[in-house]
């Protein structure tokens, strides 16, 4: 009995663990969205523009102008980059679920088979 | 996110142990937070937006071009000058980009983004409607589950 408890324990605190995980996970995910956002916003916006607007960057505390197509080329190549890592993330946020299902499903096993001893690591899922 | 599911799955609510419901009290809570958070935050932006045309408007018009305005070096520290240019601003677009606009032009893009922000208020305020009677439902529920059954066995949520 001792010995299912103790599995059980471990089992829990894995369990913690890939919540963690996930929760971190998701908000990367949700940080990502936000930058997807504001880029595709700046794109539109450039796509409205004259050829000869003045664009300027900022680079530390000050503005650089910069070259139409050269901007337009850096928020095309940030959007690429963030589209692969929303894919990257998501990937792990499904992984982890994934796993801590798998995990909960085990610990309510072990908890099912030993009646009358719910209390000690009630799993809220 | 789960909370749709639970207009259709209305008359299932009272099949739920008093456990499971206050589970889903919790998310539905947490949502709701969650939303009302981004509310205020798309307030502020708005707010923030309609700042920058109420600037452009009253400090960079013919009106003043002659006149001395302060310029702040530091927020306690300010020299005096006079618009140099009263046609054109230089204006935020996002992730370090600024773009030299008209006023007109920096007018029109504010108040594109007023309007922008305004569509998503108003989509917001309508989730945030449906998640509250959402969680209404998923109250009242609740509350007669935990009458009905007295101090039974489930009462005590985890």
């Amino acid at each position: 009995m001792a010995e299912q408890q103790q599995r059980l324990q471990a089992l829990s605190e894995e369990y913690q663990k890939l919540e963690g995980e996930l929760q971190a996970n998701i908000q990367s995910r949700q940080r990502l969205e936000s930058q997807q956002q504001e880029n595709k916003a700046v794109q539109k916006e450039f796509a409205s523009l004259e050829d000869d607007a003045n664009i300027y960057k900022l680079i530390g505390p000050v503005l650089l102008k910069q070259e139409k197509t050269e901007a337009i080329m850096a928020v095309d190549g940030r959007l690429e980059f963030i589209e692969n890592e929303i894919k990257r993330v998501e990937k792990q946020i499904k992984d982890t679920q994934d796993k801590s299902e798998a995990l909960r499903m085990e610990i309510i096993q072990i908890q099912s088979q030993q009646p009358g001893q719910g209390a000690q690591a009630q799993v809220a899922a | 996110m789960h909370g749709d599911d639970i207009e259709i799955n209305l008359f299932d609510l009272a099949a739920l142990s008093a456990q499971q419901l206050s589970q889903v009290k919790k998310q539905l809570d947490d949502e709701l937070e969650h939303l009302t958070a981004s509310f205020q935050q798309l307030r502020a932006a708005q707010a923030k937006f309609r700042e920058c045309l109420r600037s452009i408007a009253t400090g960079v018009s013919t009106k003043v071009q002659d006149k001395p305005i302060l310029v702040p070096l530091t927020t306690s520290l300010y020299v005096p000058g006079t618009l140099a240019d009263n046609e054109n601003v230089i204006v935020d677009v996002g992730t370090g980009f600024y773009v030299e606009k008209s006023t007109k032009d920096a007018t029109k893009f504010y108040e594109a983004k007023v309007d922008e922000l305004g569509n998503n208020l108003k989509d917001l305020e309508a989730i945030i409607g449906q998640k509250s009677n959402n969680l209404r439902v998923v109250e009242d529920v609740l509350r007669q589950k935990v009458l009905s059954s007295g101090p039974g066995p489930s009462a005590q949520p985890a």
